[in-house]
């Protein structure tokens, strides 16, 4: 062991860059996981915290807010499925609107019934009680969307005052406002007079006492062929769009997480061949192969260790800031799995080189051969 | 430079280590560009299909067709306007469709668009209740001759024939007159229906020689700036999500070419490090530190095309054998000779690590050393 920390020690160059190598790829695995979190909150924060347990679409809306459109026919059969205990209903619009001083792409989301549909992600100030209010993304409160702010929708001039702050309630990637049904259907007359009606995109759903979400989901699909039934965290994984950006990353740390054994691997493979007269001699004079592979061993644990905490480093300042309107956060659960996974694979790949360590012929430092032939 | 030939000939094993890392990278890297370049040409290729030059939207769309309301008298204006020669309504909308003999919770997405100017590859619009159809549909088991049911409304549209590369926001589209596509828009999204004669956004054609950007302006200022007029590439850059798409993974591509850096960094220092003493002996008897470094870079140089040329090869199988219409993934010669040209800039800089190490060595203790 000591060998071993004192060849780190004495190579700091070499080993620095290593563990900087590794550090870096860390940082951009973890950046890169919490990237995909806060895209994918930002696309379906609204769907994941808001209050109704079951959403229902339209079966054309193909799970998507923004294509589904509930009949008053559909919304009967649907609120009449043996279960319900109550239902709502909950429509959605994207709109041009004046906040802070400039305009800006705002999702609205307007419920009938607080507990069906309502943010239940609330940070400050209250829900909207009267028509004209409404709780923004607490992200965005700086733009012009502060509790007391005035949001006013384009074409049309229809003025909403925030009364409320939510976190983690954006939809598809804007600043998103949850308001009441009234409110939501003038903004979208406002905005578009042409418009006959603003129906609803979806019905939500409360379960009765005894019967569970996924359960009323089965029986809502069932009784209704028009309805499209999920549990609010189906809705959200389901959202079109989602599940693509999700597979798209999960591609990509799947390759970040081959380099970096890879790398590591290599690196002490390489090292253990330069070494290969001294480890000889080692051998030669009594010292068994397993004290140097432990050695070797202890090396990697260090390296990936420090890399590991480099790329932590690196990650924590980052994971508190907004990324072009997206708001990270720190992912604790990211980062415990991703230290254990790279610190086991990166062990794993080091026994190429123990293996190299073992074949050591002790005989050999009489003929100059080594573990390099 | 023959000698580092010749070690690469002779000792390839040294060099196997650091080719796979690369290819891995190669193949990251190209699959990244094919990625984007799929995902853009899926969201914005029906728009940069149209054969005028600009598009317009009402000032308060954002950008956006289905925010953007044009009504006719704003159209005359706009043809009005010195330098356009033609002008034509296009709006969009996005609906489930029904195939015939699919189950009915098995519907596809579609984008039906209804057009008056018909862009590359597309016909005159044909007779209301028709619709042209992007080969993309085709692959998801639509046929010429049937009728599709489009959206709660049920809204009828038979399949007339079939265009290629003409697809939006990831969707296949489907394109139809205006009648068609007001019909299936006021049925289906009553919220956001539009009037009699209005479309949601203009396609504007230039006289041969005329600037597009002084006729955007020249058609924003006819129309008191209630329109905002972007050229056709802008237009596909204004739908949502494209840039961010862009911009992501042009971030992590970036990344992907430090990462490139980094491991031929230290795959060439490590090596230099091993060949210090036969580096000391060339020195010793004359070989110039630019002769030996040249050396190093050309041996990275030669790595890099083999890694580039194996994940060139894994990305163009990837390309022949993805489906039409699942992965969105797109691979251009553009993108394959980028991606190359980044890896081949990686592997020199990333040489020059190594550049240090090889002016550092002194002939004198390099042999003594060395025997």
């Amino acid at each position: 062991m000591f060998l071993a920390l004192k060849e780190i020690r004495r190579a700091k160059i070499r080993f620095a860059l290593l563990m900087g190598s590794i550090g870096l790829l860390v940082f951009l695995i973890l950046f890169q996981q919490t990237l995909q979190n806060g895209l994918i909150t930002s696309f379906v924060g609204a769907i994941r915290n808001q209050s109704a347990p079951v959403l229902v679409y339209s079966v054309d809306g193909r799970v998507n807010l923004q294509g589904s459109v509930i009949t008053p026919d559909l919304a009967s059969q649907i609120a009449a499925v043996d279960g319900v205990a109550a239902s709502g209903q909950l429509g959605q619009g994207t709109f041009s609107a004046q906040a802070g001083g400039s305009t800006e792409t705002v999702g609205i989301l307007g419920y009938d019934t607080e507990g069906l549909g309502s943010p239940d992600s609330m940070v400050g100030g209250r829900l909207p009680t009267a028509d004209g209010e409404a709780v923004a993304l607490a992200s965005a409160a700086g733009d012009g969307f502060d509790i007391g702010d005035t949001v006013t929708i384009e074409p049309g001039g229809y003025e909403i005052t925030v009364v409320g702050l939510a976190e983690q309630i954006g939809f598809q990637a804007t600043t998103t406002m949850f308001t009441t049904y009234p409110t939501f259907e003038q903004a979208t007359t406002s905005a578009n007079p042409d418009a006959t009606s603003a129906p609803p995109a979806v019905i939500t759903l409360r379960p009765e006492s005894g019967v569970s979400a996924a359960e009323l989901v089965s029986r809502v699909n069932d009784a209704v062929p028009e309805a499209d039934a999920y549990t609010r965290a189906d809705a959200a994984a389901e959202t079109p769009g989602v599940a693509q950006v999700q597979q798209s990353f999960n591609i990509i740390f799947l390759l970040y997480g081959l380099v970096i054994p890879l790398v590591t691997g290599l690196f002490f493979l390489i090292i253990t061949l330069q070494k290969a007269g001294s480890l000889t001699l080692l051998r030669a004079i009594g010292v068994p192969g397993s004290r140097l592979v432990r050695s070797l061993i202890a090396q990697v644990v260090v390296v990936l260790a420090v890399g590991i905490a480099i790329g932590i480093a690196l990650y924590t300042p980052l994971s508190r800031q907004q990324l072009g309107g997206i708001p990270l956060s720190f992912q604790t659960g990211a980062v415990v799995f991703w230290s254990v996974l790279l610190m086991v694979l990166g062990v794993f790949s080091s026994l190429f080189a123990a293996r190299r360590v073992l074949a050591i012929d002790p005989i050999e430092a009489t003929t100059g051969a080594g573990v390099g032939r | 430079m023959k000698l580092a030939l010749r070690e690469l000939r002779r000792q390839p094993g040294r060099f196997v280590t650091a080719t796979v890392i690369l290819t891995l990278i190669a193949s990251l890297l190209m699959l990244l560009g094919g990625l984007l370049d799929g995902l853009l040409s899926g969201a914005t290729s029906a728009v940069l299909a149209q054969k005028g030059e600009l598009v317009v939207y009402s000032s308060t769309a954002e950008d956006s067709f289905q925010r953007s309301r044009i009504t006719t008298d704003t159209s005359a204006t706009i043809a009005a306007v010195d330098g356009v020669s033609d002008v034509g309504g296009i709006g969009v909308v996005q609906l489930g469709a029904r195939v015939p003999g699919n189950d009915d919770r098995d519907l596809l997405d579609v984008v039906l668009f209804g057009y008056e100017l018909p862009p590359e590859g597309v016909a005159a619009a044909p007779p209301t209740g028709q619709a042209y159809a992007d080969a993309t549909l085709e692959a998801q088991g639509v046929e010429k001759g049937m009728t599709l049911l489009l959206g709660q409304a049920r809204t009828p549209v038979e399949v007339i024939g079939f265009v290629d590369g003409l697809q939006y926001s990831g969707q296949g589209t489907l394109w139809a007159d205006a009648t068609t596509w007001r019909g299936a828009l006021n049925a289906n999204r009553p919220g956001a229906g539009v009037g009699d004669g209005v479309f949601q956004s203009l396609v504007v054609e230039l006289d041969p020689g005329t600037d597009p950007a002084a006729a955007a302006s020249a058609i924003d200022a006819a129309t008191d700036d209630s329109t905002s007029t972007l050229t056709v590439v802008d237009a596909a850059n204004a739908i949502g999500g494209v840039e961010q798409q862009r911009s992501t993974f042009n971030q992590i591509i970036g990344v992907t070419v430090i990462i490139a850096i980094v491991v031929v960094g230290l795959f060439f220092a490590l090596l230099t490090v091993e060949r210090t003493a036969m580096y000391g002996v060339l020195k010793a008897v004359g070989a110039r530190s630019r002769t030996l470094f040249g050396g190093v870079v050309l041996q990275a140089v030669i790595v890099t095309l083999i890694a580039s040329f194996i994940g060139g090869s894994l990305a163009l199988a990837l390309d022949l054998a993805v489906p039409p219409g699942s992965i969105p993934f797109t691979l251009t010669p553009a993108r394959l000779i980028t991606s190359v040209v980044l890896l081949l800039l990686a592997a020199v800089i990333g040489c020059a690590f190594s550049l240090r190490r090889v002016l550092r060595i002194d002939p004198a203790t390099a042999i003594g050393s060395g025997t």
